[in-house]
């Protein structure tokens, strides 16, 4: 059974342990490949992971002048082919969220993979594995319906279930406000 | 057998050449269940995969979980035992020498034995903690009584989790931090949650409680600070640090007034419940609101949640237990679930989140100055005379109750204490008041410390003997839910590191005490020993073998036969553990913290964790992705603070208190009370906040006060070094 990344903004508590467990993906030469955000940080304890959603037609992949950015079957979007970057880092400024980073060193780029060598075989990314609030699952199509169902919300103030951000992506996301539409026990 | 909604079958990526070894998480109270992976060709540990199939948290880990395995094969580790000849380098990391375990083995015996023929059995002092097995700390407590045949062990939960276990026992005659296993906790239908910062001490906790909120259950928080948990909460009490006794009281006393308490509960099954009506009568909204700072309106809201929720779980931890009321503060919490009888059942209850890895087992089995394995008093002569029987020794030679932790460094300072065994433990770092405990460790006469790295603690020491890391031994833990555990060894002793077990054993040997030792010869031996030696008391380990352990996914205790599957819930059968069976309502005055800010200290001061550390920060601090995260400590300061007293954000200040001073780097924040400051404890030698901290000892639990004192901040002339 198809599994996605899913988001769920809401929940983050900014422990940043997805980028701890990223460097213990076997591929990921125990750099992390994303973000977490401090939303507002002299003001509250919001915060928001930022990681690569893996876009149907990734605007990294398009903007790359030597192909480096290969698709996987799983439409994983991969990190750069070391024999073909060429260093110039068109896909981060491609990319809507600046997701591609840069090592200067090696003049390279590299990115999420979704832990490639994991998930190809069905098993949770580090990331998803690891995140001790479920800000980011990974879950069936099936899963990922029912929530956005559960927290559809679009009431003026609060959007949460957009089915995309931006164009079509693999990772579903929740935005912050899911609570907002709950109706309570008691 | 606890496997909830969130348990799915996920298989583990298995890399070529390692194998996968199953155990949990060095660090907290969660002991989160974790792989580590080991290479096949070198035997060493190289990585961390999740554990899935472990029903308590399901493959999640905070940070320091994923990054634990990263201290077994760290430069930093201790491979060999060090000397020292200097005394006047105490204090500091120089002047250490390699030897032998033999010559460190004769220097420790020959010093021991001086002392104790010139001044006595109790010159001699043992301080241990509770990041190690439950086999350990028995053997430790056995150690000091029958190899050393001192009065004088304590060990570091007293700086962690004596409050919540004084007051567990006097309102339940019991203490198991919790009621409930954590499966249960996502289902209740609401969470009151008192002075936990839980997104970053108890992170893997979180997935629950969200839970319960997408449900349409509600979430309390009370805390002086805006914490992540905070943030979502559906009410933040966000009163003032050190008058949790009142807001607990306050809601207490509309709980019990807007009908809100089970009749047939109190009646039958507990005691104290009209002397203690009466006394919460005075904490009205009002008046509650007066003391604590809470809104008026915040307080009824929370009771009336509280009350009309038809399970519900009340939870606490080091906010309301690390004051010098902590013990009374656990009662008055309790007391909601007593009078409104929510708990003896399922997804009802009441829990502490424990500190330390075996906070909770650490504490049962003899260690403290006061009890022996199995939670058996050293007070009374019936469990005196049924250990003696089992150690093989005497009633008399049994040594008398000690002191506490912090009293032990008062009775180093008189020299009544001289020397010191220290394992497990950095109080140079985690003590209150520390220019006073580091002195009196730089005057010891002599001083053993048995570490993995070279902690701020070990610079006091004569002799440091290198023990191995949790993943280079077995045994079992105890965690926060009173499950027993198994942590499993994935790697041999690096250098010449040994665990603390052999260690003792070899001690006792040169000590002349062999025949109550020389027959433990592996981490099994102490362990059928140590739960022999549980059989009868009231934390009954005796049937929680490790094959039960490893079948049942844990063993909740008490278990006291081979038959007996454990305790997952307590109290079903509405039987509390006092002599009568019933629970105890506590009547409980209000005190306020034992330094109350004045005009020379305005601010009131409180101290905690960040998510990226464990206690010290012995361990942590050494991890390369821990210290990039959060490398330096800081002082939390409310915008309007700020603007009091000229300062901005990432300014250096200089903070301080009756005992001590300390400088640090400003963090604005609205995310605090603006009569409130916090720091972060985990820090050493000059950037400790406990040079700060109020020793004032909780009469019961003998607790100091971390968690309020009063302070001032000073703008430094030179900005932004
Ligand atoms: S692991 Fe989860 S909760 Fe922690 S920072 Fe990442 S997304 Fe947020
Ligand atoms: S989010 Fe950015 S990096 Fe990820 S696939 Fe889309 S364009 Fe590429
Ligand atoms: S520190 Fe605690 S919450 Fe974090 S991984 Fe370890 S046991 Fe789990």
């Amino acid at each position: 059974m198809k599994k996605r990344l899913y988001l769920e903004l809401e929940n983050c508590i900014g422990c940043r342990s997805c980028l701890a467990a990223c460097t213990q993906c076997g591929g990921h030469e125990e750099r992390n490949r994303n973000y977490v955000y401090d939303v507002n940080p002299l003001v509250n304890r919001q915060t928001m992971p930022l990681m690569c959603l893996h876009c149907v037609n990734p605007a990294c992949a398009r903007s790359c002048p030597a192909q480096a950015i290969q698709i996987h079957e799983t439409g994983a979007v991969l990190s750069a082919l070391v024999e073909k970057c060429i260093g110039c880092q068109n896909c981060t400024i491609a990319c809507p969220y600046g997701i591609p980073k840069f090592d200067t060193e090696q003049n390279l780029m590299y990115k999420c993979d979704l832990c490639i060598d994991r998930t190809k075989d069905g098993i949770p990314p580090m990331c998803a594995s690891v995140c001790p609030s479920n800000t980011l699952q990974w879950l069936t199509d099936e899963e990922i319906e029912a929530k956005q169902k559960q927290f559809n919300l679009d009431n003026g103030k609060w959007v949460t279930s957009l089915p995309f951000l931006e164009s079509e992506t693999n990772v579903r996301v929740n935005l912050p406000g899911i609570l907002q539409g709950v109706t309570k026990l008691f | 057998m606890q496997r909830d909604k969130f348990f799915k079958e996920v298989d583990n990526l298995h890399h070529p050449n390692e194998t996968l070894v199953r155990t949990h998480c060095s660090y907290c109270g969660m002991q989160c269940g974790m792989n580590l992976r080991v290479n096949t060709k070198t035997n060493k540990i190289i990585g961390v995969e999740p554990r899935y199939d472990w029903p308590v948290t399901v493959g999640k880990m905070c940070p320091k979980g994923v990054t634990a395995y990263q201290q077994t094969n760290h430069d930093d580790r201790l491979l060999k035992p060090l000397i020292r000849d200097d005394k006047s380098l105490k204090g500091t990391k120089l002047g250490f020498r390699e030897a032998t375990w033999e010559e460190a083995y004769d220097h420790i015996v020959k010093n021991f034995q001086k002392l104790q023929k010139d001044y006595g059995n109790d010159s001699l002092s043992v301080f241990s903690g509770v990041s190690m097995t439950n086999e350990k700390c028995y053997l430790t407590g056995k150690f000091a009584r029958v190899a050393l045949g001192t009065r004088y062990i304590d060990y570091n939960g007293r700086f962690c989790m004596s409050s919540a276990a004084g007051g567990f026992l006097r309102s339940f005659g019991v203490d198991r931090g919790s009621t409930l296993p954590w499966t249960d906790i996502h289902e209740t239908d609401c969470l009151f949650i008192a002075g936990s910062n839980t997104a970053e001490c108890h992170p893997t906790s979180m997935f629950r409680i969200w839970n319960v909120q997408e449900r349409g259950g509600y979430l309390i928080v009370a805390d002086p600070r805006e914490t992540p948990i905070a943030r979502r909460a559906d009410v933040h009490l966000d009163l003032r640090p050190g008058t949790d006794l009142a807001l607990a009281n306050g809601i207490l006393n509309l709980l019990i007034e807007n009908g809100f308490a089970d009749e047939e509960f109190v009646q039958n099954h507990t005691n104290g419940f009209e002397e203690t009506k009466e006394l919460v009568k005075q904490f009205t909204p009002e008046y509650t609101s007066e003391i604590t700072g809470v809104a008026p309106e915040k307080i009824i809201r929370a009771a009336e949640l509280y009350g009309k929720a038809p399970n519900a779980v009340v939870m606490f931890a080091r906010g309301i237990e690390q004051q010098h009321k902590g013990v009374d503060n656990v009662s008055a919490y309790t007391n909601m679930a007593l009078v409104t009888g929510k708990i003896g059942r399922a997804k009802s209850g009441v829990a502490t989140f424990t500190g330390q890895g075996n906070g909770q087992g650490g504490r049962e089995h003899g260690q403290k100055s006061d009890l022996l394995p199995g939670y058996r008093k050293i007070t009374n002569p019936e469990h005196v005379k049924e250990v003696c029987q089992f150690w093989g020794i005497t009633p008399e030679e049994m040594p008398k109750p000690g002191v506490s932790a912090y009293e032990m460094f008062e009775l180093m300072d008189q020299k009544v204490i001289r020397g010191l065994y220290l394992l497990c433990s950095n109080p140079a770092v985690s003590a209150p008041n520390l220019n006073f405990v580091r002195n009196a460790m730089k005057n010891l006469d002599f001083m053993v410390c048995s570490d993995f790295y070279l902690s701020e603690s070990a610079e006091f020491a004569d002799v440091i003997l290198p023990t191995v890391t949790w993943s280079e031994d077995e045994g079992t833990v105890t965690n926060l839910e009173g499950r027993i555990i198994k942590i499993n060894k994935a790697q041999e002793p690096l250098g010449e590191s040994k665990p603390d077990w052999q260690i003792q054993v070899e001690l006792a040997e040169r000590l002349g005490k062999g025949k109550y030792f020389s027959h433990l010869k592996t981490a099994r031996d102490v362990a059928d020993e140590f739960r022999g030696a549980t059989k009868g008391g009231y934390a009954d380990y005796s049937g929680a073998t490790w094959e039960k352990i490893e079948k049942q996914d844990g063993v909740f205790w008490p278990c006291k036969s081979e038959e007996d599957e454990g305790t997952p819930h307590m109290f079903l059968d509405k039987k509390f553990y006092h002599p009568d069976g019933k629970a105890k309502i506590c009547a409980l005055p209000y005190r306020p913290p034992a330094e109350e800010p004045c005009e020379q200290y305005p601010l009131r001061l409180t101290t905690g964790r960040v998510v990226y550390h464990y206690l010290s920060g012995n361990q942590t601090r050494r991890i390369q992705f821990l210290r990039d995260m959060c490398p330096e400590p800081y002082v939390e300061v409310h915008p309007e603070t700020a603007k009091k007293y000229n300062i901005e954000h990432e300014e250096r200040v200089r903070l301080f208190t009756r005992r001590g001073e300390a400088v640090y780097k400003v963090k604005i924040t609205e995310a605090i009370r603006s009569d409130t400051v916090f720091v972060p404890y985990h820090f050493g030698h000059k950037e400790s906040i406990n040079l700060l901290t109020n020793p004032a000892l909780d009469p019961m639990s003998r607790m100091p006060e971390f968690k309020a004192c009063a302070a001032q901040i000073e703008k430094q002339s030179i900005k932004k070094v």
